[in-house]
């Protein structure tokens, strides 16, 4: 492969360039595209003309409500995860636990946080249903019925639970590192410079944590939010979140107004993205600490 | 009076013990080092000073005070580690003030501190560098005066040089000596690095398989090693097999030398096998040196070093490495020279095993 | 320290008890369905179900043709920006992490107006077309692990020099690729192609709303209409999908790459 031109697109570059043509096409069409025509005909009503109007109908009560409910869901299922993920993930780094547990909850960990969608919701079902075996065993075995207090698996609190599933996983994976990163000479340094456990943790530890710590929530965040198959068949089309009512609009057009559709996927990209984008600029903060 | 005294100091890890029986008395202001290869139980005696291992028997004591039920962050004692271990998240001055912090000092009391030590490391220019933007060298004198800004008792080096190039090696292992001497404070410093521990300690404790060989001063050390593994542990030695001639007037054989030694043969006989040692500048080829013992061998090769010329000689079924001084005008022994090695009968030492 | 081992145990037996819980409790569910007794009949029910049968085989055969497609397209190309193109790597990484970020559901909207019936590519307007545009929609979700697997590999085996071997040995590009590169790098497509087999068996939304006979869709259809046989298929896709990532722990123990260090 001789490339002894010297002219300006010389060969060898030109077939550099081709080799990416494939995926540069794929992703134009089956990704690139297709979100930017959505985000474009937000900002189009049916008649074809540039308007601002899908965006300020988003801010109406039925759709503020939605989106209202996916944040707090997402939310409360982030925070649930990200506490209960970072004490396992610090047991088993940190905590002094036999190192096959460490092994077995990653391992566990890798297969859980990929078991959602619809069996997800099943298997919630039939643990904390109506007639679910924890439902029922609490009757039997501890006189108490769950459902009289109010609890309904389909509800918010329900969807809450069921989604931590894959959210404390998620966080246990994305937390170990960061906690293996912990070097022990820091623990020791500060104990011999007469800090107690407490101040260790408060004045060095979570510090270095905290973006790991905040950008693994906001990734959990994401992932709640774009979420749409275990509420779909948990909740039916009962509990509107902002993902069914986006299902709803494709199916049937519930909206009565397609572009009012795109301008509800607009919010979305709005919304996974900007956490997507803080995640990615906190982790940044946190690997450069870790030189 | 003794500062910091080890007293019969054992560790044991499940069934390995890696510390034997360990007993020291460091004097106030005393430079001790530690010397030994990896895995001599060097670092677990630190360690168990400084409280983060607890000796399984044995008594550690500060200016008089038993330390074995003081928890480390009790004990008032400065370590600088092998891995600088500066907090990420705290520039220079944060990571010099946290031990004053965390002893709950004034904002006044504090800032005036630091800055005295950060002038004392000569980096008060960068007291808001982050650990991440400075060299080895910088970030290992920040530790320096991290460890010292709460006046501690004692200051624990745990190999501190051993990540750094050999450069600031040498400058630091200077640096760090001319402060301790300065604040006169009490240091025990580990290193596998001879000429470390040669150039500037007071003391050397020399260790082997959890044993301290021998305590003495790096003089001693070097010129007069009680064991075998002191004297090849401690810069290179010829260990030559010499055959006993008359114990009563210490003398050896040497192939076809007749060697009288200085010190005494004790209970060997006429025929026995004596192992003895000899430094290899401690000869000279010159007619007229000063010395009143020879060895006549025959030169195996010889290597111009740059300052020091290494001549290997055959004597009596030994190879033995002679150093001298390069000059202009030196000229290098032929392979199968006769040559003659003059120095002093008690250059000799005899190992006893 | 005792006070942390037992908080450490403590957050152990939570996490054990959030994660086997459910499980067992379907499991248990899944064995109720003849009264009083317990009994497999619900699996019975489910494997004697044409429609399981019909659309766990489409499945099956989409994920492989995902798997196949996607393979065919990621591993030249991450060959590519490691060998040829360097400055295009960040590019073609932010854009393996955009299906992370912009939600199926979004995504396959997209394909509904951009693709239908009528528009210029209509890929909705036969069912072939709507097969063909389902694999890419797999494609797409599973396009930010399969990259990651094999890039990782990749990197861990050292292309560049790998290639410059093979060049100086007189060798041409197919055969570098086909007979040193994907031999090398088949633990990380092995693994990329497990969890993007995961993913196509239980994916629901694309299916959905492309309306073809997956899984995933049939999964939601017999939640709606049926008592017992959901736990039994939740059961079901809980152990594939425990097999997979089974098979990947197994692939990276058994692969032969060792990081190449200069």
């Amino acid at each position: 492969m001789t490339t002894a031109s010297t002219s300006f697109i010389d060969r060898r570059t030109v077939i550099d360039w081709l080799g990416i043509v494939p995926f540069m096409v794929f992703a134009l069409a089956f990704l690139i595209v297709p979100t930017l025509y959505l985000i474009v005909g937000a900002f189009f009503n049916p008649a074809g003309e540039f308007t601002f109007q899908n965006i300020v109908d988003l801010f109406s009560p039925s759709i503020l409500g939605a989106y209202w409910i996916s944040i707090r869901v997402s939310v409360a299922s982030a925070l649930g995860g990200a506490l209960i993920g970072f004490f396992l993930a610090w047991a088993v780094v940190l905590g002094g636990v036999p190192s096959w547990i460490r092994s077995s909850l990653l391992t566990f960990s890798g297969v859980a946080s990929n078991f959602a969608g619809v069996p997800l919701a099943f298997a919630f079902l039939a643990t904390l249903g109506r007639t679910g075996l924890v439902t029922v065993l609490m009757r039997d075995w501890l006189g108490f019925n769950l459902y009289s207090t109010g609890f309904n698996l389909l509800s918010f609190f329900g969807l809450t639970i069921t989604y931590m599933f894959f959210q404390i996983p998620l966080m246990v994976l994305i937390l170990t590192p960061a906690l293996d990163g912990l070097k022990k000479e820091w623990r020791e340094a500060s104990e011999i410079l007469g800090a107690s456990s407490w101040q260790y943790w408060r004045m060095v530890v979570l510090p270095i944590l905290w973006p790991s710590l905040m950008g693994a929530t906001l990734l959990l965040f994401a992932n709640a939010f774009g979420a749409i198959a275990t509420a779909f068949a948990l909740t039916g089309a009962s509990l509107n979140i902002v993902p069914i009512l986006l299902y709803a609009q494709i199916r049937g057009d519930v909206l009565h107004n397609p572009n009012l559709g795109y301008a509800l996927a607009l919010g979305m990209i709005v919304i996974t993205g900007i956490s997507n984008i803080l995640y990615i600029w906190l982790r940044t903060r946190a690997e450069r600490w870790q030189k | 009076m003794s500062f910091l005294v080890l007293d019969s100091i054992k560790k044991s890890f499940g069934q390995t013990q890696v510390v034997k029986d360990f007993n020291m008395s460091i004097e106030k202001g005393e430079f001790v080092s530690f010397l030994g290869p990896s895995g001599c139980g060097k670092t677990t005696v630190l360690r168990m000073i400084a409280g983060f291992e607890s000796p399984s028997d044995g008594a550690i004591s500060i200016n008089g005070k038993n330390q074995n039920t003081l928890k480390t962050n009790q004990r008032n004692i400065g370590m600088v580690f092998q891995a600088y271990a500066l907090f990420p998240n705290m520039n220079v001055f944060d990571n010099v003030a946290f031990g004053l912090k965390v002893a709950g000092k004034s904002k006044t009391e504090i800032e005036t501190r630091v800055k005295e030590m950060l002038k004392l490391i000569s980096l008060d220019h960068l007291a808001d560098r982050y650990p991440y933007q400075m060299s080895g060298g910088q970030q290992q004198r920040v530790a320096l005066a991290r460890a010292l800004a709460p006046k501690p008792q004692v200051l624990l080096l745990d190999e501190p040089l051993s990540a750094l190039d050999a450069k600031i090696r040498v400058s630091l292992r200077e640096e760090i000596r001319e402060i301790q001497r300065q604040l006169g404070i009490t240091t025990v410093f580990v290193t596998h690095d001879q000429e470390e521990a040669l150039s500037i300690s007071d003391r050397v404790v020399v260790m082997n398989a959890g044993r301290a060989d021998q305590i003495g001063t790096p003089s001693e050390i070097y010129n007069r090693p009680t064991t075998r593994f002191v004297a090849s542990f401690v810069g290179t030695l010829n260990i030559i097999e010499a055959t006993v001639i008359d114990p009563a007037a210490n003398t050896v054989k040497v192939g076809e030398n007749t060697i009288r030694l200085r010190e005494s043969i004790g209970a060997l006989k006429g025929g026995d096998k004596l192992s003895i040692a000899l430094r290899p500048e401690a000869g000279s080829l010159l007619e007229n040196a000063k010395g009143d013992t020879s060895l006549t061998g025959q030169v195996i090769s010889s290597h111009f070093l740059g300052s020091v010329i290494r001549t290997k000689l055959e004597v009596g079924g030994n190879q033995i490495s002679f150093d001298m001084f390069n000059s202009p005008d030196a000229v290098l022994p032929q392979s199968g020279e006769t040559l003659t090695l003059r120095f002093n009968a008690h250059d000799f030492l005899i190992i006893r095993d | 320290m005792k006070a942390h081992k037992i908080f450490a145990w403590l957050a152990i037996a939570i996490g054990a008890i959030y994660f086997f819980v459910p499980l067992i409790g379907t499991f248990e569910f899944s064995l109720r369905m003849r009264r009083g007794v317990y009994s497999f009949d619900a699996y019975q029910s489910v494997f004697t179900d044409a429609q399981f049968r019909a659309t766990f085989g489409f499945s099956m055969l989409m994920a492989m043709v995902t798997i196949v497609v996607g393979m065919l397209l990621i591993v030249p190309t991450a060959y590519w920006v490691r060998l040829r193109l360097p400055q295009m790597r960040p590019v073609v990484e932010f854009i393996t992490l955009l299906p992370l970020v912009i939600p199926a559901i979004v995504i396959v909207f997209g394909y509904l107006r951009l693709y239908n019936s009528s528009s210029w590519i209509p890929f909705t307007g036969s069912t072939q077309g709507t097969n063909i545009l389902l694999t890419f929609s797999y494609v797409t979700l599973a396009l930010p692990y399969m990259y990651r697997s094999v890039d990782t590999a990749m990197r861990t085996i050292d292309v560049r020099t790998l290639t410059e071997a093979a060049e100086i040995l007189g060798a041409k590009w197919p055969t570098i690729m086909f007979r040193c590169i994907f031999p090398n790098v088949m633990s990380g497509v092995l693994s990329g192609a497990f969890i993007t087999f995961a993913i196509v068996m239980g994916e629901f939304t694309m299916a959905a709303l492309l309306n073809r006979p997956a899984f995933g869709p049939y999964l939601q259809l017999v939640g709606a209409n049926k008592a017992y046989e959901p736990s039994a298929l939740a059961v079901i896709a809980f152990a594939i999908t425990w097999l997979s990532m089974g098979l990947i722990q197994l692939v990276s123990r058994f692969s032969k790459l060792t990081p190449s260090r200069p």
